[in-house]
């Protein structure tokens, strides 16, 4: 049974994928309901899977050689993930058919986003990391494909393949990991190196962690990659909410997560993974001050929430990590696919342009808020218990207090930006002469669930926290009841002293132009975060470098065959002074 | 029918028909130029020779003992080398010939076309058969005819001309220095057989500066920076079926060569692999880079052949120097999906080429602007160039991915160093190569198609066919990589064997 | 001073190949290209009916030879009817005007 329902939550999407795509761009009412079909279809046979979350390989392909078998185990963290993405999936895909409507080669559309959704589930679900490296590298590959989904937009292709190269160039850590994996133990299997890490040299671990801490930043878009997010932000929304903000860009805390009881010995690498955690959040979190495009907001805001987890991941809090994951993507896709029916409505991404819209669509104001008060961590949402477990991980094991201080620093810096965001697009007078609409009926059917989800998955601490511990016995995790956990949180001092930052954030949003005096010191960091702390500067110079050279050296044809006559002579001087100094 | 009787045929049927296949052309165009029978006859002869050289592959297969024959002064031994490349070069060149039926129908001279690229062929299989120093230098030589006067086809065009001569001069000059280096060796071992000479070879000056010969002279057809000068030119100006067959297995096959001949002299010093591995790491940048600010399209695909040329040399240049299966066998994985990435990309682009300029009557190259939006008028065109393209970036579930994994996995697995950080430097080659196999995808699917294509033609169905079954390829060994061991790994054994088992 | 058959044979053969060297890398007339060409392989061949001479084998090394004249003699016509060709269609043999194939 759960053999077939993994092989279904994969192959359903991919299979939906391809008979969208057939089904022509000439029927695209054949095409939505396909791509709702098969979509809905792999989120219930994910969620069939949960109860069969078990630490055991179910499936195995025998491709044996070079690249191992093919194996899918259906743990707790791979089931919970998949449920994540099959759902959050499906319900962007039910969006998409009202938001994507009348848009030219929905065919493609169609066949990525499913594409993906299968891909995700792989990633989740295997146990050879060769396999998760290819689904690693098929979901950059369909998110770079749906970035630049609008190709005759110049700036949608150029994001799209910043994506694909900044994420590429983390996933060589990855690459790394795996081959010195394989040619340790003659084996990708993840399960068998988990239990027994011991199998590497200490050498070769530490440059497997490090490694996968650098794959595991650009997929998370974590500092130093962070750049690519909010380049992404071109891709049409329900990808924004899906891709870039619910499931993939989890992929690296959920490496992180999984690799855990194996790397946490290495010296240095939970304190690394801390510390970029740390930095991510804290530049998103400024970087969100001063945005001016609601996307790019939210994009800097995800950024800022992964750092939270992983943080939490060094911290030695897996499951506060993965509980936060869990709460993050329903809260922020619902965030992302409120701003989708915005824009969808007045056409236009920048909060400059909108104010007062709160009139004109009074349920995505509904359920914009409650996302918007789940990400600024208040009581009773979601983002509320999650963020506040992250933070007294942050207490234990003896992790460093001013990084906890930081980290508390940043929920308050999370609550200015939300509250300010809020603002500008649904309150106030509006600034210019926008049409709006409130969503359609296929976008509200979307939106309802995860705003639900938004108010309740915090019930469902207890069964998660089971689910892990249960299924991973490398994590070495104990198993608390909903009301424990719950409990814990609200007795924590480190609350008390959260809620206090959030009020205080929310205190200077209100008493905004009482600070502007004051923030006339702090106009130094603007100008740091509207520019993204010089890192797009460094981007641009090493594309600028690399092209500069490619043109030098252009210049080496020259198209004269006496020229062509010489390199030849030189490189036989090269080589025969090569073999008489005898390299090798 | 008997293993060596196939063998034999499957090394010489092309040969023997090519002529034929001239003469029956040349009277049927003087009849009845509606029937291509030169065409017809070249994809007979090609399927003929696939049944033999699969009775005489199936009979190395099971029993893993080199196949030999003699016929005449010619020796041959049918490998894992031999059958690899004799394999890749039928399958590529029937999907050409199939192609090229409606790419040059409109062309004088068709029947020579097909007469020398049947001829081609059959060069390239004995090439790789070849069992002795001098044989493989005539095969080497009479391939590199045959290939001059597909590259100079177009011979009223200025460009072909222009990369013809260029392409004549360097290779001649290559085969040269070969037949130097066979002097020396001839001189210093008295032998030209190369099993005698790997017996007999010893270190010395004169053996080590035949070895130098050999890898500039073999280089120069396999591409080796900074021997490449002619590559552009003759795989953007050759005709695009001929440019697949270039890039697809030519400069392989030359390779094969320079494996063969140093193989021969692997007790003289150990210095081959290092050096192979070093031309690996300079091709794959220089290909890289020439490639990154291309506009013209199959100039671009020929640069990128550069860099897939230095990630061959870096497992067979593993293989070779730390005797490492993986590595080796990979590399040949790689010359297998390249030759199917690569054929599959120069065949799309020549389908544009065709189908956007040529029928317009217009000889411009095809710059990549004029493939703007060319999938909503070609889907299946753009998809396999699409697919192709991706491929060679190495992105998964993709043929490429694969191939190219398998040679890192063999570059680890020798714990070397270098060898690793070669791997490595060889994982940001392909991050680096998405930089312009990723805007041409991005080109192929605006919305909104340049006005060259809404001038196109559409596409010839034979045209399309090669491109579906190149496609299909591509993904199911992404998805199935194992499949190709059957030929991978008996090649690999192959060149450990010569490269001192 | 006696000189040896060898030696002198050695000499020529590097004398061939240097001049067809020199050419190859100076000429601009594509006719001086072939006939360098012509000058290069001359020299390799005559080292190997030198091999064969030394190693006691000289059937081998002349029918070594023969073939190569052989092959040889179809590469300059290849290359003389490209000339032709490069003639007729660009009008000029300089190899200057061979250079709109770069970067």
């Amino acid at each position: 049974m759960a053999e077939t329902l993994i092989l279904l939550t994969i192959g359903l999407p991919w299979l939906g994928a391809l008979l969208t795509w057939a089904a022509g761009d000439t029927h695209p009412w054949l095409q939505h309901t396909l791509a709702v079909i098969f979509s809905v279809a792999s989120g219930i046979a994910a969620l069939l899977l949960i109860p069969f979350g078990k630490n055991q390989v179910l499936v195995t392909l025998p491709v044996g050689g070079a690249f191992g078998d093919f194996t899918f185990s259906p743990d707790g963290l791979g089931v919970f993930l998949v449920a994540v993405a099959t759902v959050i999936g499906s319900l962007a895909v039910i969006f998409s058919v009202d938001y994507m409507r009348g848009e030219a080669q929905l065919g493609r559309y169609y066949a990525f986003v499913l594409f993906f959704i299968g891909a995700m589930v792989g990633l989740v679900l295997t146990t050879n990391l060769l396999l998760m490296f290819v689904f690693w590298e098929i979901t950059a590959l369909t998110s770079y494909a749906l970035i630049s989904f609008h190709n005759d937009d110049p700036k949608a292709v150029a994001g799209g393949i910043k994506a694909l190269i900044i994420t590429q160039f983390g996933g060589l850590g990855l690459l790394i990991g795996a081959l010195v994996l394989f040619s340790h133990t003659g084996s990708y299997d993840i399960l068998t190196f988990i239990n027994n890490p011991a199998v590497l040299p200490a050498g070769a671990l530490a440059w497997m962690a490090f490694g996968c801490l650098a794959a595991a930043a650009a997929k998370s878009a974590q500092f130093p990659f962070q750049t690519w997010l909010p380049d992404a932000m071109e891709a049409p929304t329900p990808i924004s909410a899906l891709i870039h903000a619910a499931t993939m860009v989890n992929a690296g805390v959920y490496l992180l997560a999984r690799f855990f009881p194996a790397f946490e010995g290495v010296p240095g690498w939970r304190e690394a993974v801390m510390a970029i955690g740390l930095l991510s959040a804290l530049m998103a979190a400024l970087m969100a001050m001063v945005a001016t495009d609601l996307k790019r907001v939210l994009a800097y805001s995800t950024v800022s929430q992964l750092g939270y987890m992983v943080y939490a991941v060094g911290a030695g809090g897996v499951f506060a990590s993965q509980f936060h994951l869990l709460s993050h993507s329903v809260f922020k896709a619902l965030l992302f696919l409120s701003a989708g029916a915005i824009i969808h409505a007045v056409g236009t991404r920048d909060m400059r342009d909108m104010g007062g819209l709160g009139r004109k669509m009074p349920f995505v104001r509904l359920v914009f808020i409650i996302g918007a008060l789940a990400l600024a961590g208040l009581p009773i949402l979601n983002g509320f218990w999650s963020k506040e477990l992250i933070l007294e991980a942050g207490l234990e094991h003896g992790n460093p207090l001013w990084m906890l201080i930081i980290m508390l620093i940043v929920s308050g810096l999370t609550a200015f930006y939300t509250f300010r965001m809020v603002w500008l697009v649904f309150y106030g007078q509006p600034r210019t002469e926008l049409h709006a609409h409130d969503a359609g009926s296929a976008m509200k059917v979307a939106l309802a669930p995860l705003a639900l989800g938004t108010v309740t998955t915090w019930l469902l601490a207890g069964s998660f926290s089971r689910l892990l511990s249960e299924s991973l016995p490398a994590h070495e995790m104990e198993t608390y009841s909903t009301a424990y956990i719950l409990l814990e949180v609200l007795t924590a001092p480190v609350t008390l002293l959260a809620l206090l930052v959030i009020g205080l954030g929310l205190l200077a949003w209100w008493q905004r132009e009482w600070l502007a005096g004051a923030g006339k010191a702090l106009a130094g960091l603007k100008n740091l975060a509207s520019s993204s702390f010089g890192f797009e500067g460094i981007n641009r110079g090493v594309v600028l470098g690399t092209q500069l050279s490619a043109e030098k050296l252009r210049d080496t044809q020259t198209g004269a065959l006496n020229w062509n006559v010489a390199y030849l002579l030189i490189a036989l001087i090269l080589v025969l002074a090569v073999l008489a100094l005898g390299v090798g | 029918m008997e293993a060596n009787t196939a063998f034999i045929l499957a090394v010489s049927l092309p040969l023997l028909v090519s002529p034929i296949i001239y003469l029956v052309g040349r009277l049927a165009e003087r009849n009845n130029p509606k029937i291509d029978l030169a065409r017809w006859l070249a994809l007979i002869t090609l399927l003929a020779d696939g049944y033999f050289l699969y009775i005489a592959g199936q009979a190395f297969i099971t029993t893993r003992h080199d196949l030999l024959a003699t016929v005449g002064t010619i020796s041959l031994r049918l490998d894992g080398i031999s059958l690899l490349l004799a394999t890749v070069v039928l399958v590529l060149g029937t999907l050409v010939t199939l192609f090229s039926g409606p790419a040059v129908r409109h062309e004088s001279g068709r029947e020579m076309y097909f007469a020398l690229l049947t001829a081609m062929i059959g060069t390239m299989i004995g090439l790789g058969a070849a069992d002795d120093l001098f044989n493989l230098w005539v095969w080497f030589e009479c391939m590199a005819l045959c290939s001059y006067m597909l590259v100079a086809f177009h011979h009223h065009e200025a460009p072909a001309l222009e990369a013809g001569v260029k392409y004549l001069v360097q290779s001649a000059l290559g085969t040269v220095l070969v037949l130097l280096g066979i002097g020396l060796v001839f001189a210093s071992t008295g032998s030209l057989d190369l099993d005698e000479i790997r017996m007999v070879a010893q270190p010395s000056t004169m053996l080590l500066g035949a070895g130098a010969l050999f890898v500039i002279g073999f280089g120069v057809k396999s591409a080796l920076v900074p021997l490449h000068t002619w590559l552009p030119d003759a795989h953007s100006q050759a005709p695009s079926g001929i440019s697949a067959m270039l890039s697809g297995v030519v400069i392989e096959a030359g390779l094969v060569a320079m494996l063969r001949s140093l193989g021969a002299l692997h007790l003289v010093t150990v210095s081959w692999g290092a050096l192979l591995l070093g031309f690996a790491a300079i091709n794959m940048l220089v290909g890289n880079l020439m490639a990154l600010r291309q506009t013209q399209v199959k100039r671009l695909l020929a640069y990128s052949s550069l860099s897939h040329m230095g990630y061959i040399l870096l497992g067979v240049g593993a293989g070779a120097l730390m005797g490492e299966q993986y590595a080796a066998a990979g590399g040949f994985f790689h010359i297998l999906t390249h030759a199917m990435m690569k054929g599959s990309a120069f065949l799309a682009a020549g389908a544009f080429l065709y189908c956007l300029h040529q029928t317009n009557g217009n000889h411009d190259p095809l710059v990549v602007d004029d493939l703007n939006g060319a999938s909503r008028k070609y889907p299946l065109a753009a998809f396999a160039f699409s697919v192709a393209v991706l491929g060679l970036g190495g992105l998964p579930p993709l043929a490429g991915f694969m191939s190219k994994w398998q040679i890192f996995v063999g570059g680890f697995q020798t714990g070397n160093g270098w060898i690793m950080a070669l791997v490595v430097f060889a994982g940001l080659n392909s991050v680096l190569s998405l930089g312009y196999y990723a805007p041409l995808v991005n080109r192929l699917y605006r919305n909104q198609p340049s006005e060259i294509v809404e001038r196109g033609q559409p596409i010839p169905g034979l045209m399309a066919l090669p491109l579906m079954v190149l496609t299909l390829g591509v993904v199911v060994l992404g998805f199935w990589p194992t499949l190709a061991n059957w030929i991978t790994n008996p090649a690999a054994q192959s060149l450990l064997m010569l490269f001192g088992g | 001073m006696t000189v040896s058959l060898p030696t002198v044979v050695v000499i020529i053969v590097l004398g061939l190949i240097g001049i067809g060297i020199y050419a190859l890398l100076t000429t601009r007339h594509l006719i001086k290209v072939i006939v360098a060409l012509q000058l290069l392989v001359k020299g390799a061949m005559l080292g190997l009916v030198l091999a064969g001479h030394l190693t006691g084998q000289q059937d081998l090394g002349q029918s070594l030879a023969i073939t190569v004249i052989i092959a040889d003699t179809i590469v300059a016509v290849i290359g003389m009817a490209l000339a032709v060709q490069v003639r007729r269609v660009i009008g000029t043999l300089d190899l200057r005007s061979l250079t709109s194939l770069r970067r």
